[in-house]
């Protein structure tokens, strides 16, 4: 096969591996599916005690806060469905040393463990954001723009870099800097955080949320391009952000690997 | 096991205990900070009382409310589900069924021993935080303050109890860790964690009051910002919240003979 | 080619102690040590020979061999595989070697083999009609047959071990570094695979660097051994050799038909005796002469002469060590 074509083949293999794994398990297909509609209406409790009593909280109202909560739902799910799995799947292969095998197969070290495993199950929760997407847009009475949609894919895009460059970027600090292997639960937590818009909080907490921990990369700005209210420069610095997080994970990860084989026994 | 061989065992048994938490520090920092869900809904609700109160709650209320929520959570919490499954799949139960102290006494010591660390890292700058921005938040009745390490006792007990009886479900059922994600979205909004049992809609407010979710956070919390309540009012909750410990305790301890004796005719 | 020149791997690992105590003060105070893994090892193998690894638990075996497969990078020294530097990991280096662990497993837990089979087949571009037939032939030698559509965690440990080693093997490697590739196996097991890497190494004229707890692993399959102890290596050659110079001799065993007093006997070397049937260890230069008085006695039936058994060498090499390589 060529060169070029070898990465999407392999990709495909695993996919089709992890699909045959999973459909040995079909029962969770139903409990997978009843969790996940469990938890968007749980997602969805607070947002409703708030703009029941508020018609809208710091410019954002019901419906547009609808929209992030929609992208949100879908991010999550690519985050449990794609990302997840293989990353949590790497700390237990460093445990029992199958982690060795990875690195003596001749295709590149990330991208084998980051494709390694896939939930495919958690296509429910894809489905069910883009659901919340399509209900909020019927509220607000309207259809996205096409303009809106190009600049809200394109975001969307940068989103799911940033959150796939963060996970990366936490395993391989988890395994070379801090060797601790909880690191990524804690990013799990702090994703949650990502379902409100970032301007409902204030201070500190926006700086935090904007800059140190980039959630409203990851759900504010795409549901904002969505909406039409980006303007073209927050736009192209979510696009750099992006990139340069992504740049950042594999240098981070070139280290890791560089450091596992001259440190472990 | 005798009751006095036992109660010779648990010094021991706390000091492993300590010591393992002092041996795995970081990872237990790192489970501390992914309680994050207190701070998160402070930071939005306080950016929402800014604009005027929420329902009754002016900003230093959330400040009080869910400052109280992560201590509460945070001495509280419990990761015996996860103990007993993960014992049970790696065979170690057998073990521990040997040895002449109940494993109930055995998984409580190991949390009992976290406590001062969990203490020691959550509670100087919540505390602190507490006394400078919601002074006004709390309550100033000495009776009422001194009802509130009884409640926050109660709690542990309560919160314990429980998860062990939930963790005990893994002797009948393959995948009961999924339960453990169930019972945390019923607890986070039956118990006050996501949002004061007042603010909840329509009639759940009232069966949250008498479910015992209640005395597992919102209890203690009460107790602490002292909303609508005083001392009298805390004694009646704290005497609620025992007698459920006592209760759950029981069916918890029930469930664990049924499960051993299941194990032992299937051989885990 | 395999060529290491003063080879060095040295780690610093934190000590925690036990106790409250101890613990408590790590918190301020944490103390390294240096562990010398592999301390200044040279060698040179050539290609399609076998090679066993032996030495003690914690010798430095286990990482003389993830370095030479690229897994760790030296502390110092070099070191050299068909002329590739191990560490950088080259496809082309990567294409030529198998590195088999017998505790860890690369096979898909939930999947038949077949299915990681295919997923090797992929990575290391093997075409279609070459990887066909080295299933064929793996089929064969290894007695597949139906294992490799059951799923792995339905094998048993025989044969997971089977289909590990098939997995590793796809691909054709020249270099095939073997860590225990028998541990825990029966014997018939054992033998199958050991049967299995002789073949192969013959017909692939690869080369074959094992290590193995088990000393009827090297024994039969590997003409040269490299003993490590204590991260140096102490006897390079062949088994004879190693169990000349470390225990220069020959067992003579014999039974007595008639009583015969210790001393006279242990006047012909150190003796061991069990009921009538004694064995006496006799120096090389002397034996044909104490052979001819032996059987020159009437009270001496049933005689033999033996090499000492590679346990007993072993035993003698690491009498220091924790446990000797044996089992």
């Amino acid at each position: 096969m060529t060169a070029a074509l070898r990465y999407p083949r392999l990709l495909a293999l695993q996919l089709r591996v992890s699909l045959t794994t999973a459909m040995q398990y079909r029962a969770d297909f139903v409990v997978e599916g009843l969790m996940s509609v469990y938890w968007v209406s749980w997602n969805l409790l607070p947002l409703l005690i708030l703009y029941a009593d508020r018609p809208s909280v710091a410019g954002w109202d019901f419906p547009s806060a609808l929209v992030v909560i929609g992208w949100f739902v879908v991010l999550r799910g690519i985050l449990e469905g794609a990302i997840n799995p293989s990353l949590v799947d790497i700390v237990e292969r460093i445990r029992t040393g199958a982690f060795d095998y990875v690195l003596l197969k001749p295709a590149d070290s990330q991208f084998l463990i980051s494709t390694a495993r896939f939930a495919p199950w958690r296509i429910i929760d894809v489905i069910g954001g883009f659901v919340i997407l399509v209900i909020a847009f019927a509220r607000l009475g309207r259809t996205p723009a096409v303009g809106d949609l190009a600049a809200g894919g394109l975001l969307m895009l940068a989103a799911v870099i940033v959150m796939y460059a963060l996970w990366v970027g936490v395993v391989a600090a988890s395994f070379w800097v801090v060797r601790l292997d909880n690191l990524t639960y804690l990013l799990g937590a702090l994703f949650d955080t990502a379902r409100w818009p970032v301007q409902v909080f204030r201070g500190a907490w926006r700086f935090l949320f904007t800059f140190v921990l980039p959630m409203a990369l990851m759900t504010t700005y795409p549901a904002m391009a969505l909406l039409g209210r980006i303007d073209v420069t927050t736009a192209l610095a979510c696009v750099a952000g992006a990139l340069a997080l992504a740049i950042g994970a594999r240098l981070l990860w070139i280290g890791a690997v560089r450091n596992y084989t001259s440190a472990s026994s | 096991m005798s009751l006095r061989s036992t109660a010779r065992a648990v010094p021991q048994l706390l000091r492993t205990g300590l010591a393992e938490t002092v041996a795995y520090r970081a990872e237990f920092v790192v489970w501390m900070l992914t309680t994050t869900l207190p701070l998160v809904m402070l930071g939005l609700w306080t950016s929402v009382a800014a604009d005027g109160e929420f329902r009754g709650y002016s900003s230093p209320d959330f400040v009080a409310y869910y400052l109280a929520a992560l201590i509460v959570r945070n001495l509280t919490g419990s990761w015996v589900v996860w103990q007993i499954n993960d014992e049970i799949r790696r065979g170690i139960l057998a073990m521990r069924l040997l040895r002449p102290v109940h494993p109930f006494v055995a998984y409580a010591a190991s949390h009992v021993a976290a406590v001062p660390l969990r203490g020691l890292i959550a509670l100087p700058v919540t505390v602190i935080l507490l006394a400078t921005t919601a002074r006004d938040s709390l309550t100033h009745d000495p009776l009422q303050i001194a009802l509130i390490l009884p409640s926050l006792a109660g709690a542990w007990l309560l919160t314990f109890a429980f998860l062990f009886g939930l963790g005990c479900l893994a002797f009948f059922i393959d995948k009961s860790m999924a339960l453990l994600d169930v019972y945390f979205g019923v607890f986070a909004v039956l118990s006050g964690y996501l949002i004061p049992l007042s603010m909840l809609p329509s009639w759940l407010p009232t069966v949250a009051r008498w479910l015992p979710f209640r005395f597992m956070l919102s209890a203690p919390v009460e107790v602490i910002t002292g909303r609508e309540l005083g001392a009298g009012g805390a004694a009646q909750l704290v005497a609620l919240q025992w007698g459920y410990a006592a209760l759950i305790l029981a069916l918890a301890l029930a469930l664990w003979r049924a499960g051993v004796r299941r194990f032992e005719a299937v051989g885990g | 080619m395999i060529r290491a020149t003063d080879l060095r791997k040295h780690f610093r690992v934190h000590k925690r102690p036990p106790g409250l105590a101890a613990a408590v003060r790590s918190l301020w105070h944490r103390k390294y040590e240096t562990v010398k893994a592999v301390d200044g090892i040279s060698f040179a193998i050539a290609r399609g020979e076998r090679v066993g690894f032996l030495g003690p638990n914690g010798a430095g075996k286990t990482t003389t061999l993830k370095t030479l497969s690229g897994l760790l990078h030296p502390t110092s020294g070099t070191v050299e595989v068909e002329g590739h530097t191990p560490f950088r990991r080259e496809g082309a280096f990567l294409r030529q070697i198998t590195l088999v662990m017998g505790q860890k497993q690369q096979l898909l837990w939930d999947l038949p083999p077949a299915d990681t089979f295919a997923m090797n087949r992929a990575l290391y571009d093997v075409p279609v009609a070459q990887f066909d037939a080295t299933m064929k032939e793996l089929t064969e030698l290894l007695d597949l047959g139906p294992l490799v559509t059951k799923p792995t965690r339905q094998l048993s440990l025989g044969e997971h071990m089977k289909c590990e080693l098939a997995c590793a093997l796809l691909h054709r490697p020249t270099t095939l570094f073997l860590d225990e590739p028998t541990i825990g196996l029966d014997v018939s097991m054992q033998l199958a695979i050991r049967e299995f890497i002789r073949d192969y190494n013959q017909r692939h004229e690869a080369t074959v660097i094992l290590t193995s707890h088990y000393m009827e692993d090297v024994v039969a399959l590997c003409p040269r051994v490299i003993v490590i102890d204590g991260g140096r290596l102490i006897h390079d050659g062949d088994l004879r050799g190693l169990i000349k110079t470390m225990h220069p001799g020959k067992l003579v065993s014999f039974t007595l038909t008639a009583p015969m007093a210790d001393d006279e006997l242990a006047r012909l070397g150190a003796i061991t005796r069990e009921g009538n049937r004694v064995v006496v260890q006799i120096a090389e230069a002397a034996l044909r002469e104490a052979v001819g008085h032996l059987l020159a006695s009437a009270s001496v039936t049933d005689l033999s002469i033996e090499d000492p058994p590679l346990e007993v060498v072993m035993r003698a090499l690491f009498k220091d060590g924790a446990a000797p390589a044996t089992t």
